[in-house]
């Protein structure tokens, strides 16, 4: 067992649906049996979690995937170098368009419904007609500018040639994106869970696709820390990385993913119903309060992608193709999309930013600590 | 007649000069006690707390309705990830940011957060601190805004004074000139045609690569 230089943490994240592996690992005791006393704080914003972090204010928190990447380069702070030793989640984010948008599509296409997932080409129309009466043009929510929620939005768009000239794009807090999809003040948003499935219980939405259709299992949320952190308590990271790594693992079977649901229910986490948390993490996504679900099985991927998981059933902890590896070609693909987002522009990208910000050298060994761990398990038992 | 005379005074232009000029605060803090004690401790002073931000309306619309000249934000806010998208995503121009936060620890957090410049982070708000801490934020922001556009007439500078000696070079090179009548001969193009130097240059570089 690994001895961590630092048992008592504070981990900050969001009230989301894949902040799951956090909550898990809290609740079902994977953090104790490491030595670690977490405590998990609640943030408000990503801006005010990133500070805190590198305040030293959160000794590690959940970031959405560019986020490192993002603080590394000094993007929208001072620069501190932070870490990823482990991918949290894939997918997991959907986009939802307002029942008035959704009529407007209806009507300028001359449909009677609409087929899901939806093809961004039918906004095409919708946007030249309000061109032409001069209405205002469309607006469009996304949570963070370093989020894959933005560069998912605007792929989606790009793929019907719709260019962020043809319509806004804003920032929303997810808490405020239903009460904004219903007063019209946005007509769309590309958000993680459980809004969209609140948008949708709510009759106030259609969920017209999710980050799943767009790109294909990609990282989403990560564990970030600041790689000074890392450098004074290497065991600290490694135990934190292996207790969230085996929260990972548990949440791969169905069966647990309903508990999962029910733990985040509670006031201390997302205070939501299990209602609208429960159908992304059982695979299936809501779509409109008079359409039935669609089976989306890697709405929420903690642990292996979705291909692994239908040919192998087993926990094995060390299938090597498992997704929470923070690979470099994730990195490189995440600063890909910044800089066709125009967020790079002036800026001194180093060569080697990936490869200091992603560290599937910590993983690795957090795996061997962990297969060690199972193996002495094992024999005790046996 | 005194009160007239004085009235006539403080009206002549060379007073007016020395009003400073209100300005407009969009204050985005959810606890309305807190909001309204700011809002007296503020009268009779230039700044205006204007607005208080409306939770059921987007804070991009009110920032474009009320064009404030100072943000205050509590720093738990939910909207903190609207403002980090003012200038990235929005475009808009930027702005004096004051946070505050009752609970964290702000001296260490002050340090991280982008400069230290355009946003600034105070403990919490106090009716008697809040002018003084208001006063630094806005004179911090403006000197933060003079560097800037030095540094980015600096590098304008640098970039031209490049270009000309390089079209300086090639018209000693190609032309067989010295680098005194090189220059001469460039600067007289630049006054006869009433062209800035560094487009001459530009011109000429362009040129006598193609030739």
């Amino acid at each position: 067992m690994i001895e961590p230089e630092q048992t008592d943490l504070i981990l900050g994240f969001i009230p989301l649906t894949d902040s799951a592996p956090l909550i898990v690992a809290k609740e079902m005791g994977f953090f104790s049996q490491w030595g670690l006393n977490v405590k998990l704080q609640k943030q408000n914003s990503w801006a005010t979690l990133r500070d805190k972090l590198h305040a030293g204010l959160l000794d590690a928190t959940q970031m959405l995937a560019p986020m490192p990447l993002a603080s590394s380069l000094g993007l929208g702070c001072a620069k501190v170098q932070v870490i990823t030793p482990l991918v949290l989640s894939l997918n997991g984010n959907a986009i939802t368009l307002s029942e008035k948008l959704h009529q407007e599509i209806l009507h300028e296409n001359n449909l009677a419904h609409v087929t899901l997932p939806l093809a961004a080409y039918l906004l095409q129309k919708v946007i030249s007609v309000r061109k032409i009466r001069n209405r205002p043009k469309l607006r469009f929510a996304t949570v963070f500018p370093y989020s894959c929620h933005y560069y998912q939005l605007r792929d989606w768009l790009a793929s019907a040639n719709i260019s962020e000239e043809d319509l806004d794009i804003v920032v929303v807090p997810p808490v405020n994106m239903v009460a904004f999809l219903q007063s019209g003040e946005i007509d769309g948003c590309c958000v993680g869970g459980p809004w969209n499935a609140k948008a949708v219980r709510a009759g106030i939405g259609l969920t017209a696709l999710t980050s799943f259709d767009i790109w294909q299992d990609s990282p989403e949320k990560v564990l970030g820390l600041l790689a000074s952190f890392q450098q004074a308590k290497p065991n600290t990271v490694i135990a934190l990385s292996a207790a969230l790594k085996q929260a990972c693992i548990w949440l791969e079977s169905i069966p647990n993913r309903f508990e999962a649901a029910r733990l985040l229910s509670s006031d201390q986490y997302l205070d939501a119903s299990v209602d609208v948390i429960a159908p992304s993490l059982i695979g299936s996504c809501l779509t409109h309060i008079s359409m039935p679900p669609r089976a989306i099985p890697s709405y929420n991927q903690f642990s292996k992608s979705t291909k692994n998981a239908a040919s192998d059933g087993s926990n094995s902890s060390s299938n090597n193709s498992s997704i929470n590896v923070p690979e470099y070609i994730r990195g490189e693909w995440l600063i890909s999309q910044m800089k066709n987002a125009g967020q790079l522009k002036d800026i001194d990208v180093p060569a080697d930013l990936v490869r200091t910000v992603f560290r599937p050298d910590i993983y690795h060994q957090m795996r061997l600590k962990l297969e060690d761990q199972a193996v002495q398990f094992f024999r005790r038992s046996g | 007649m005194a009160w007239k005379d004085s009235l006539h005074h403080t009206a002549s232009p060379k007073q007016q000069k020395n009003v400073i000029p209100e300005l407009r605060i969009l204050l985005i803090d959810e606890n309305r006690p807190r909001a309204e004690s700011l809002t007296s401790a503020l009268n009779n002073s230039r700044y205006k707390i204007n607005h208080l931000a409306n939770q059921d309306m987007s804070l991009l619309k009110q920032v474009d309705e009320i064009q404030p000249d100072i943000i205050v934000i509590d720093i738990e806010s939910p909207s903190r990830d609207i403002l980090e998208s003012l200038s990235t995503i929005s475009h808009y121009n930027p702005k004096p940011v004051v946070m505050f936060s009752g609970e964290t620890d702000t001296d260490t957090i002050n340090q991280y957060i982008e400069s230290g410049v355009s946003a600034y982070v105070v403990g919490d708000l106090q009716a008697d601190r809040v002018k003084p801490i208001l006063d630094v934020a806005v004179a911090r922001f403006r000197e933060f805004q003079k560097l800037k556009v030095e540094l980015s007439d600096t590098k304008q500078q640098l970039a031209s004074r490049n270009l000309i000696d390089q079209a300086k070079r090639l018209l000693m090179k190609k032309k067989n000139l010295s680098e005194d009548d090189a220059f001469k001969a460039m600067r007289k193009t630049a006054m006869d045609t009433g062209q800035k130097l560094d487009d001459v240059a530009k011109t000429l570089i362009s040129f006598l690569n193609t030739i």
